[in-house]
């Protein structure tokens, strides 16, 4: 063969012989971060993952990975504060995503279209466990147990399960049609439901620990408090709770011409709420917490969802932020006013903090009624060696209490919960406690995960985009069983779930495929290894870090080779 | 996050992928396999010499990857000459050739003019870096487009002569660090001012010249699909950072470029026929400084001395000027204006 000199010729040879890759230093890894969203909901909801499904066009698989965590997303769509919109990282840049919209639309199509829960109902080859309160933490407790293959016994003192869920939430806040389809669906999963059994009056604790392996405790807290104002009670007071649940059932509520309701929860504004429906003319809710607004202190606002406390002010209930009730003005036994004063909760010396009243600040408040409602303890009847004298169970965050190593606690029985969502995570962690206990695995992690920040993500590749709205009934026309609340449409949902940042995980946007000079990003068609659809070509990555820099979710970070 | 505690965890999960695969994802893949799966066009293949972060061989991917694979490629001397096609080696997977400094727009009108000869329709596309542009080939390139040839010649700009030690050239602009306009008693860097190149090419009236920037690869795309659509002269400026040339880490490079549209100091424009017909509007105009702090080729107009501050001004006065003349504000929203034409979405780009 004639060898041609080197200048006019080349043989035939690529670049793709010489690995440029030897001359990095640092290496882009994919790095799947917690999203605020999931990181911050009580119940283990991953938003972010069933965004990712949904907008793939997969809307059962989107509701699969909502009900590994949550049994009952069209409940919690309605009745949870939402932490995780709170923890949006949309929100430094125009809104939150309207998760809890997204939830109720996947919740309501699974009711629409009879979807299966993804596990198999026929499974049971662990060891029985029973759950003793039929509400959301004994519910989810129920449902997760079931997930794992055990033989689940669930018991409630009432004639129907839900708990707080059908006794205490407004039919204007959650429809019982899907509260039923709900619950209905949880329990055909081989759940053996017993109603009407109360724990020490129809069944013992020792009955229930001689038969079953695990007994998960979720009574809830039903008992109310004791309260007077310097001992004074005017004779014919009712307790909020009470009288929320006896308008459930009964359908009847006091009528006065004005009424103050003590507290600052649910129970308060809902009561407020069914109140002033009802024709009650002048409607006062005195709490000791503040208001939500933009400069409020999170830890020192209502315990109500946000847009809850917004209906009630449209519907023109008048709230006192910072106050208390100092005394009652009686006539005999018969409530004419009371007097409030301006509090705040303070710091004091040792760091415990303590409410001060300020004087000065007092204010005569006419009302021919006044109710509370500032909270229940747990009724302890049938497990007295297990409370004790306390008001609520102390437990760590798996349900774990130091009085039984073979019941754990969950709900509203734990004095540190106070919402559904959060109840629902505790059936879902002490599922996980048992299974794990009963197969020698290793106990779940409880702890929070750390999240990514807005400051890791380049927003540089998003576009401010307006929430979408949900249908609401004007108050005009809100009575005392319609919905107020509407969902979104198909549509709607379509353009919230595009306004997802994808914090943490790839978005799958092709940024990383589309920018590295060096070809060294390489597109595959199934998910690559760590889920992703983009492999790195350590053979010929430099190290730049643009692919790192310019990643719209922060799902690629640089580390040392 | 704490950082050791993040490798830590990098490290084992990378551990548990190499031991164990799992039944649902795939086994170690076939990179090379999976190389020649790839759903684009590869013109411009790994394993080429650039430096780390790159703005030119980012932009010489994305040309050659819109233009695709019916085209034969000339070259002017340049650091994408060089880094591409080390000897026996190339990184083109495409027909390429490179003879002088100056010529790359006259062998490009050859190649154009025995393909002509032979009946073909073969795309030209000839290259260069602004050295070899606005400087070296000028008169060759001015002859191509007096000569109508069917030929897109594409700039790669980085703005100084890089593959040499960076020298100024007359695309540096003012005001800027090189090894040949350093700052001084005397002057504050480049003494003169960016040649007005784009205004020189539409000045031969040709059917299409336009300015682009890496930050925004669709605009490149959708810049090669129309120049090469046209049958006659059409030219293409590309802003692309040099790390090294501009003192800049090399995983900022887009950053950098992005700032450089933003600030109005790099127009992205289209003019046919020498006339203005397209502008990437800038929806929030951002302050020079915000981009020349970046760099250490402006690190010397952040000192005390005063005439920092004049300079610095005096950039600021220039992409005014920029923003005025080419009507570069934007009115609200837009979805191809700076802050839109990047825009990614779940699923990929679409362009």
């Amino acid at each position: 063969m004639k060898q041609l000199s080197r200048g006019a010729f080349a043989l035939p040879g690529t670049s793709l012989d010489f690995k440029t890759g030897t001359w990095r230093n640092e290496m882009p890894v994919h790095n799947h971060f917690g999203a605020p969203c999931h990181v911050a909901c009580p119940a283990g909801e991953d938003a972010q993952a069933y965004i990712a499904k949904l907008m793939e066009g997969h809307e059962k698989e989107a509701w699969e990975i909502l009900v590994s965590a949550n049994p009952l997303p069209a409940t919690t769509a309605r009745v949870c504060p939402h932490f995780c919109e709170q923890a949006c990282n949309r929100k430094h840049m125009d809104q939150p995503i309207a998760i809890h919209l997204i939830e109720r639309y996947l919740g309501d199509e699974a009711i629409k279209h009879n979807w299966a829960y993804p596990l198999d109902a026929k499974k049971s080859d662990g060891e029985p466990v029973c759950v003793v309160g039929a509400g959301p933490a004994g519910l989810s407790a129920a449902y997760h147990l079931r997930r794992l293959g055990h033989p689940v016994t669930l018991i409630d003192a009432l004639p129907e399960p839900g708990g707080l869920l059908r006794t205490a939430i407004p039919v204007t806040r959650l429809p019982r049609d899907v509260l039923d389809a709900e619950i209905g669906r949880l329990l055909k999963l081989g759940i053996t439901f017993k109603p009407r059994t109360a724990l020490g009056r129809d069944v013992r604790l020792e009955d229930l620990l001689a038969q079953h392996a695990y007994v998960f405790l979720a009574p809830g807290a039903a008992k109310s408090r004791h309260w007077s104002v310097d001992g004074a009670v005017p004779g014919d007071l009712r307790e909020g709770l009470g009288l929320l649940k006896e308008w459930l059932i009964v359908g009847d509520i006091p009528k006065p011409k004005s009424v103050a309701i003590h507290g600052g929860g649910n129970t308060a504004v809902d009561l407020a709420r069914v109140m002033k429906r009802a024709g009650v003319a002048e409607v006062h809710v005195i709490t000791a917490s503040g208001l939500p607004g933009p400069d409020a202190d999170p830890k020192d606002v209502l315990n109500v969802v946000p847009r809850e406390f917004d209906q009630a002010v449209e519907e023109g209930i008048v709230f006192h932020a910072h106050r208390t009730i100092q005394r009652l003005l009686m006539r005999g036994s018969k409530l004419v006013g009371l007097e409030m004063v301006h509090l705040k909760k303070l710091p004091g010396a040792g760091g415990r903090s303590s409410r001060v009243a300020f004087e000065g600040t007092e204010t005569v408040l006419h009302v021919e009624m006044v109710v509370p409602a500032i909270g229940e303890v747990v009724d302890g009847t049938g497990f007295e060696s297990l409370l004790g004298q306390a008001d609520y169970f102390r437990a760590d965050p798996l349900g774990q209490i130091t009085a039984s190593d073979r019941v754990l606690v969950g709900g509203d029985a734990r004095g540190d919960r106070g919402t559904v969502t959060a109840a629902i995570g505790d059936g879902r962690l002490a599922a996980a406690t048992i299974h794990a206990k009963l197969t020698g695995e290793a106990l779940p992690d409880p702890k929070r995960r750390p999240f990514i920040g807005y400051d890791k993500l380049n927003v540089n590749y998003f576009e401010p985009s307006p929430r979408a709205e949900e249908a609401m009934l004007p108050v005009g026309k809100r009575t005392d069983t319609d919905e107020i609340e509407g969902g979104l449409t198909r549509a709607q949902v379509t353009h919230e779930i595009g306004r997802c940042f994808s914090c943490g995980n790839c978005l799958a946007c092709d940024n990383c495929w589309t920018l590295c000079p060096d070809n060294a990003v390489i597109k595959t068609q199934e998910r690559a290894k760590d889920g992703s659809h983009y492999v790195f070509d350590y053979e010929y990555c430099k190290g730049c870090g643009l692919c790192a820099h310019e990643c719209p979710s922060g799902y690629i970070i640089m580390t040392p080779d | 996050m704490d950082s050791t505690k993040l490798k830590q965890e990098i490290q084992e999960r990378r551990r548990q992928a190499q031991s164990a695969p799992s039944e649902s994802m795939p086994v170690e893949h076939n990179m090379a396999e999976l190389r020649k799966l790839q759903p684009r066009y590869r013109g411009l293949e790994a394993g080429h010499r650039a430096c780390q972060g790159c703005g030119e061989a980012l932009a010489a991917r994305l040309v050659t990857e819109a233009a695709g694979p019916d085209v034969i490629l000339t070259n002017a001397t340049g650091c994408l000459e060089v880094f591409t096609t080390p000897w026996p080696q190339s990184a083109w997977r495409l027909p390429w050739i490179h003879s002088l400094f100056e010529n790359s727009a006259a062998i490009a009108s050859g190649v154009e003019a025995a393909l002509k000869a032979q009946g073909r329709k073969t795309k030209v596309i000839a290259q260069g870096g602004d050295g070899g542009t606005f400087d070296i080939g000028f008169q060759a390139l001015s002859g191509m487009l007096e000569r109508q040839h069917n030929i897109l010649y594409v700039c790669y700009d980085n703005e100084a002569y890089m593959n040499t030690g960076i020298q100024r050239s007359g695309s540096t602009p003012h005001a800027a660090m090189t090894t040949t306009s350093p700052p001084g008693k005397e002057r504050m860097g480049k003494r003169h001012l960016k040649k007005d190149l784009l205004s020189i090419i539409a000045a031969h009236h040709i059917p299409y010249a336009a300015s682009a920037s890496v930050a925004y690869p669709a605009d490149i795309r959708r810049k090669v699909r129309r120049a090469v659509s046209i049958e006659g002269p059409t030219f293409l400026l590309i802003h692309s950072p040099c790390p090294l040339g501009w003192g800049i880490d090399s995983e900022i490079s887009i950053e950098v470029a992005r700032l450089a549209v933003q600030t109005g100091l790099f127009p992205v424009v289209e003019l046919e026929r020498g006339e203005l017909t397209g502008v990437m509007p800038i929806r929030h105009p951002r302050p020079v400084a915000d981009y020349l702090k970046l760099q250490n080729r402006f690190k010397h107009l952040f000192t005390d001395d005063p005439r920092a501050r004049e300079e610095r001004e005096h950039l600021q006065a220039l992409a005014d000027h920029n923003i005025e003349i080419y009507q570069l504000k934007g009115d609200g929203m837009d979805a191809l204006d700076t802050d839109g034409a990047d825009t990614v979405r779940r699923g990929g780009m679409v362009d």
